[in-house]
């Protein structure tokens, strides 16, 4: 540390460029995750907010709700501590001047997918729905009239809650019954025991159903093969890693171009016995403090430019994740200088001294 | 008891036609309080001769003792400590870290060895060498005089039993080179340690207690003094 640390205080401008490109790869592995994080909430937010353990759906309709139909009798039939019946559908919301993509949930009120309002009450009348609140960003508030595009039912947004996206769209919650109306239009009456999937939350996953023609999911593999999920995240995750890896090239180049300028110096105190084990600690933790200082001005920077962020970027910043990323960038950049502690380990004292 | 002792030291280089004998059957003491110099062509062998005293070289027969320990056979990391503990090197191009102050180029040995000098002998040491005022400077901001000043006083801060100076006064004009010269035999004789200067200046002999002459990497005894 004690060579470490004077050599950094006499050569600040040489430091300070290594530490800013550190900084800034931290800045992009932060950003990339805040927004890998940001893009998976976008699809993940409704069900993570059931806190549920699995999901059951039609064995043919591979893994997609959508496309997965079911009777409420084939529900009530599952093997579960909670269960909750679940109907959706996506389509397009419009008032008269605002259009928005969205999701709607067909829920029974007593059931344990129920969302908690943040604003306004629940849904007591027909037609009425819990919006998610980031529909708020698209211009639309309570009290606000629905149309939608596939049927003349009109929906009314009582109230709101929090996190509540899926698939990228804004979730609405209505009763079941709404949400059928919607669905089958006049055929609403005929149809009232269909269902997409029945949420359940259980310890034991594989007892849920012995239906072959239905599938129990766990939720995290339900996300998993939600459309574009997996690719998206898989994209951003190996950018990620990508990172780690040019980080550790970045500071093994830096350092070892370093320790060469530096071969003599090393030689010198070489010969006068001390020892290489003192010298390689010395530049391990140089290595250290650079790739902390630059890790923790990065973070900071992540988190200033995420408060000025316009809301329409899709960026939410997992603290913990950040942190264990933070460290792992820092290990990374240690391990880069592997290359210059051998350098000096090989450094022949009788060299540096001309002898 | 000497401190320094080689038995027939031989160190070969090459091999076949390009074998070159650096050293042939070298006998040499030096003892506590003795300044010692080493003249001689350049490519005479006394560079060789100084790293294997130094202990950054083993011979390639015969034995070294430094403190009645053979370190002939030692190997590097046993070397390296042997260096640290009993060698203090003056070198030619000064040894000093350029991104330390002086005293922090002192404060390095005490990360690294025990029993270096006390505050009380490093401030007489300063004093001695007149480099108290420039304690807190870079080499960098040092003339080359005071460099090698500052270098004899981080050679002798680790309480070595010997000091090995290569070329000390190259890079100094006469008089600069005459008083680096009176403040090695000052110290030597203060701390009685034993000083071997590596030299082809042949105006320095005067302040040394014996002269060797190194000749095609043989070793003789030129001169006694006192």
């Amino acid at each position: 540390m004690f060579l470490a640390w004077n050599e950094i205080q006499k050569n600040k401008l040489r430091f300070t460029l290594i530490i800013g490109v550190l900084m800034l790869v931290a800045y992009l592995v932060f950003f990339l995750s805040g927004l890998a994080n940001g893009l998976a909430s976008l699809n993940r937010e409704a069900v993570d907010k059931w806190d549920a353990s699995a999901i059951v759906l039609t064995e043919e309709s591979d893994k997609s709700l959508v496309a997965s139909t079911m009777t409420i009798d084939e529900a009530e039939a599952m093997n579960a501590d909670e269960t909750a019946v679940l109907g959706q559908i996506n389509t397009i919301a419009r008032t008269d001047d605002q259009k928005a993509n969205i999701s709607l949930f067909g829920i029974r009120e007593d059931e344990f997918i129920m969302p908690e309002v943040s604003e306004g009450e629940g849904f007591s009348a027909d037609n009425e729905v819990i919006a998610s609140d980031t529909i708020k960003e698209d211009g639309f508030a309570l009290g606000d009239e629905l149309e939608l595009s596939s049927t003349d039912e009109k929906l009314t947004i009582v109230g709101f809650t929090e996190d509540a996206r899926f698939n990228a769209a804004p979730v609405l919650y209505g009763d079941l019954a709404t949400f059928q109306r919607v669905k089958f239009g006049e055929a609403a009456e005929a149809n009232k025991d269909q269902i997409n999937g029945v949420v359940v939350r259980t310890d034991d996953i594989a007892a849920i159903t012995d239906n072959s023609e239905l599938e129990a999911i766990e939720s995290e593999t339900f996300i998993e093969n939600l459309p574009g999920y997996t690719a998206q995240s898989l994209t951003l995750n190996f950018m990620i890693y990508f990172l780690f890896g040019i980080s550790s090239v970045i500071v093994a180049i830096f350092l070892y171009v370093l320790t060469v300028q530096k071969i003599s110096m090393f030689g010198v105190m070489k010969a006068q016995g001390i020892p290489s084990g003192y010298l390689a600690r010395s530049v391990v933790a140089q290595t250290f403090i650079l790739a902390a200082i630059g890790v923790a001005i990065g973070l900071i920077l992540t988190l200033v430019t995420g408060a000025f962020l316009p809301a329409a970027v899709p960026v939410a910043f997992a603290i913990p994740t950040m942190l264990i990323y933070g460290v792992v960038l820092v290990a990374v950049a240690v391990i880069g200088a592997v290359f210059s502690v051998l350098t000096i380990v090989k450094i022949d004292p009788l060299k540096a001294i001309g002898g | 008891m000497a401190v320094l002792e080689m038995n027939q030291i031989n160190k070969t280089f090459g091999s076949g036609h390009k074998k070159v004998d650096a050293l042939k059957k070298t006998d040499f003491q030096a003892e506590r309080g003795e300044l010692i110099a080493v003249i001689g062509p350049s490519g005479s062998g006394k560079s060789t001769f100084l790293t294997i005293a130094g202990g950054l070289l083993s011979p390639t027969s015969g034995d070294i003792f430094i403190n009645e320990k053979n370190i002939a056979s030692l190997n590097e990391k046993e070397l390296s400590k042997v260096r640290l503990k009993e060698i203090g090197f003056i070198l030619q191009a000064s040894n000093l870290i350029p991104f330390l102050t002086v005293d922090k180029q002192m404060k390095l040995l005490d990360k690294v060895k025990k029993d270096n000098m006390n505050k009380q002998e490093l401030e007489q040491l300063y004093d001695d060498l007149g480099i108290a005022d420039l304690r807190n400077k870079y080499p960098s901001d040092l003339s080359g005089g005071e460099r090698q000043r500052v270098a004899i006083a981080k050679a002798l801060y680790s309480n070595p039993s010997i000091i090995l100076a290569d070329e000390p006064t190259a890079s100094l004009d006469s008089d600069r080179a005459y008083e680096v010269m009176q403040l090695l035999k000052n110290e030597t004789k203060n701390k009685k340690t034993t000083t071997i200067v590596v030299t082809h200046d042949i105006r320095l002999v005067e302040y040394c207690d014996k002269v060797y002459k190194m000749v095609d990497g043989v070793l003789k005894l030129q001169e006694q003094n006192g």
